[in-house]
């Protein structure tokens, strides 16, 4: 499904933040990215879906060559990658339903996009998340009256409306206080259980990583210093993520 | 800063004021000495005359006019300048030209280019209309860049990663953060322009300030008292209205 090779990026006047990334993501994966910040997690799931584009290196998803993709291929590539935000990314003045009906631009027809005139198959589609997401009866509240909790989870609809094979997730519940962000794991692995969306996600939480990844990579400058099961995350391995100083 | 810094600073300060006021001739005994006549001239326009309260709703429905046309060309005239003038949206050429541009144009007055432009097309609303375009459109250009500056990126970048077009981008991430801003600003420069056009009556491009003119030329101030009236509850409403308005926006 994702298949990274010799990936690179180098930002101007800053560190190395990828350092030549081999990767294997087969379908139906649920994947924890951790790694103290700066490690590279959010370079890495941003080059998977083009919104960084790399210094060096190969990015391909499914039969899709992503790196130096042109732009039809990318919004393609984009249209099948649901993507979760830190800090959740919404229009804060437009409602939960215009905001989540915007997963389904790339498919919508061009000129009803624009006016804003969605096609009511896709707004019965929207309810339908929202009401699985547990956001029933907010579709037409506007976003910034919402808690934070509830702004992801119409992050999780936008990206679940378009329908995506992979959902990739940049410490979605870094923002949010511990309690919430169980919830929103707990929906991430649901659309992973039920739906066999691929999940990669980034946590800065080891615990989270341990309760809800299946396979654990970690992230330390910019390289992939571990990669197994939850439980092959032994004291030596996270030494080698996070440093031997801390934990 | 050093306390000898901040004395100095005070004391250039002072000395601009001083040197000011003894430049202007401020003196406080002149302006004891014309109270009687300001008593005198507000106590003339007592009672006002109510027969030229035609000609004062013509005179401000003349400014209403000329404030609506004046600010909804500019509105439109300023979104290309208001994308050339902002840091994140222009090449640095267009940006540096638009900016300083703007700030040339934005020097001068809506009274200035009134009389410019009286002078260019005649007498009448329509040169007032001109000098309300071109000089809202400067400043709503300014407020316009400002805001594009101020724009999220985050918005924006999660509507591209849906596999959305350029377009689309545009009128999802970025819209819908511009077009509250834009249309308040809008409605608050067309409050400051009722002021503006109110005004330029006096250098002959039409609306309620030639009957102020007028009537005080012919030294007949219960006219002119009617015609301030007006005026002042016509920029009252309009204020409290688009004030109103601008609250729902944002």
């Amino acid at each position: 499904m994702i298949r990274v090779r010799g990936l690179r990026k180098d930002y101007p006047g800053a560190a190395r933040a990828l350092d030549g990334v081999d990767l294997d993501i087969a379908p139906g994966e649920f994947v924890a990215l951790i790694g103290p910040s700066g490690a590279g997690k959010s370079t890495l799931l941003r080059c998977l879906n083009g919104l960084v584009t790399p210094t060096a290196g190969e990015v391909r998803i499914g039969d899709d060559v992503v790196t130096g993709a042109s732009p039809e291929t990318l919004r393609r590539v984009r249209a099948r990658i649901g993507f979760v935000f830190q800090q959740f990314n919404l229009q804060r003045r437009l409602t939960v339903i215009e905001n989540a009906l915007l997963g389904g631009l790339a498919r919508a027809s061009r000129w009803r996009s624009l006016v804003g005139w969605f096609e009511a198959a896709e707004v019965s589609r929207a309810n339908a998340i929202l009401t699985r997401v547990g956001l029933e009866g907010l579709a037409d509240r506007r976003v910034d009256t919402l808690s934070g909790g509830q702004q992801q989870r119409v992050a999780i609809a936008r990206a679940l409306l378009q329908e995506p094979a992979v959902v990739l997730a940049d410490e979605p519940m870094s923002s949010l206080d511990p309690a919430l962000a169980h919830t929103v794991m707990e929906s991430l692995r649901r659309i992973n259980e039920e739906d066999g969306i691929t999940v990669v996600t980034s946590l800065h939480v080891l615990e989270l990583a341990q309760a809800y990844g299946r396979r654990v990579i970690g992230l330390s400058r910019g390289r992939v210093v571990h990669d197994g099961p939850p439980d092959s995350l032994d004291t030596a391995a996270t030494a080698r993520i996070f440093g031997s100083a801390s934990r | 800063m050093t306390r000898r810094s901040r004395w100095a600073a005070w004391a250039v300060i002072l000395g601009a004021i001083v040197w000011s006021a003894v430049e202007t001739e401020v003196s406080l005994g002149r302006m004891i000495e014309g109270l009687p006549f300001m008593w005198d001239f507000l106590r003339r326009m007592i009672p006002p005359d109510l027969s030229v309260l035609g000609n004062a709703l013509r005179g401000a429905m003349e400014t209403i006019q000329i404030a609506v046309v004046g600010t909804a060309v500019a509105a439109v005239l300023a979104l290309p300048m208001g994308f050339a003038a902002a840091r994140n949206a222009a090449p640095p050429w267009l940006f540096y030209w638009a900016r300083s541009l703007l700030n040339a144009f934005r020097a001068v007055d809506t009274l200035v280019y009134a009389l410019f432009f009286v002078a260019a097309v005649g007498l009448g609303p329509f040169p007032g209309v001109l000098a309300v375009m071109v000089y809202t459109a400067t400043v709503l250009a300014k407020l316009y860049s400002e805001a594009i500056e101020a724009i999220e990126p985050g918005p924006v970048e999660a509507v591209r990663a849906t596999g959305a077009t350029t377009l689309q981008v545009l009128r999802w991430g970025v819209l819908p953060q511009l077009v509250p801003q834009f249309l308040s600003f809008t409605l608050y420069r067309f409050e400051t322009n009722i002021r503006a056009a109110a005004v330029l009556g006096f250098v002959g491009a039409g609306g309620i300030g030639f009957y102020i003119q007028t009537y005080l030329r012919l030294l007949n101030y219960p006219a002119a008292a009617t015609v301030l009236l007006v005026l002042i509850g016509l920029v009252m409403i309009v204020d409290f209205a688009s004030s109103r308005l601008r609250a729902r926006l944002v």
